[in-house]
């Protein structure tokens, strides 16, 4: 393949094993913080088009009539601003909510503001574990801003907006957490803009090197 | 005689981290299995007597793995190999019937050290 921002299949195996141990850390965080045992399942990663992002958000959350919550916040490497960045979001089904008051013993249903600072708290949560476990691994430390509302209660069709998207292709990483027995989903996703990804693919390369 | 060793994780990288970390001279044979289902039909063939098993898997996850094993009545020895970092997997895993689990990502001296303590070396 000559697409520059393609993956090869040991690229993608490797980068879904790092995800997978940044996963794991940011499920105990998350596990932690609800008290309650996080599944985890197995990240998912595939190169988008801009086209097509809408449509695989929507397949990921169950559809087009799917409402969510979600939270961006944007990640680069420390060092120098032309290396690895993207957004991490987090993105809540509207069930989830009502298991989260209920797991964190909340006396009335959370209002919008008490939801917002819950989504913020919990986007702080799960990236800050994810973006560190991942930075570790690829030797490299990812900074991270403060999050920012992306909207509540929304199809996930419209939750990208008014996203600044001026890349072609990015990178999806899908991450999801669960509970048992819960009607909860939160989902993380990685998305990494066309430079980006050809940055990351260096690192893995180099990971890869060491096997 | 070598002992059939099994690693089952559902990453090439995560399986070659594994194998890697094996002790140098340890007298194993090593199958590889991508997924708990291809785990389980080498389980049955007799190519785990020691298994290293990952948890979050496709077709067939570890915590699926420990179950038949168990109820198959297989005698493999098992150390779960996870990110699932989260005291209650360990927990779990234990009570289902693993050895011992270790923190990915894996190396040497943490595999060493937990085949040692159980006098497996």
């Amino acid at each position: 393949m000559n697409d520059p921002v393609a993956l090869t299949e040991d690229q993608r195996d490797c980068l879904q094993e790092v995800v997978n141990v940044a996963m794991g850390q940011a499920g105990d965080s998350l596990a932690r913080f609800l008290e309650v045992f996080v599944n985890l399942s197995v990240p998912r990663i595939r190169l988008v088009s801009r086209n097509e992002l809408g449509g695989e958000l929507e397949e990921l959350v169950g559809g087009a009539g799917t409402n969510v919550s979600g939270v961006s916040q944007g990640f680069y490497h420390v060092d120098d601003g032309s290396g690895i960045r993207g957004e991490a979001i987090v993105v809540f089904t509207d069930s989830s909510f009502k298991e989260m008051a209920d797991l964190l013993a909340y006396d009335d249903e959370l209002n919008e503001a008490g939801e917002r600072e819950l989504l913020m708290d919990i986007a702080n949560i799960l990236n800050g574990a994810c973006l560190t476990g991942i930075g570790e691994q690829i030797e490299k430390e990812l900074a991270f801003s403060s999050p920012s509302l992306l909207g509540q209660h929304i199809p996930i069709g419209s939750l990208l907006e008014h996203e600044k998207l001026s890349w072609g292709h990015a990178l999806l990483v899908e991450i999801t957490y669960t509970l048992e027995d819960r009607s909860f989903t939160c989902t993380m996703f990685l998305l990494m803009p066309g430079e980006s990804i050809e940055v990351m693919k260096g690192e893995l390369d180099k990971l890869l090197e060491d096997f | 005689m070598s002992i059939p060793l099994l690693i089952c994780d559902d990453s090439a990288m995560a399986r070659k981290q594994v194998k890697r970390a094996l002790p140098e001279g340890w007298d194993v044979d090593v199958t590889m299995a991508t997924n708990g289902m291809e785990g389980m039909e080498a389980i049955r063939s007799g190519k785990g007597e020691m298994v290293f098993l990952d948890l979050t898997m496709p077709e067939l996850d570890g915590y699926g793995v420990l179950d038949a094993v168990k109820s198959e009545g297989h005698k493999s020895i098992i150390i779960v190999i996870s990110a699932d970092i989260q005291p209650e997997a360990r927990e779990r895993v234990m009570g289902l019937g693993a050895l011992d689990f270790i923190k990915k990502p894996v190396d040497n001296k943490k595999l060493t050290e937990v085949l040692n303590k159980y006098g497996l070396l």
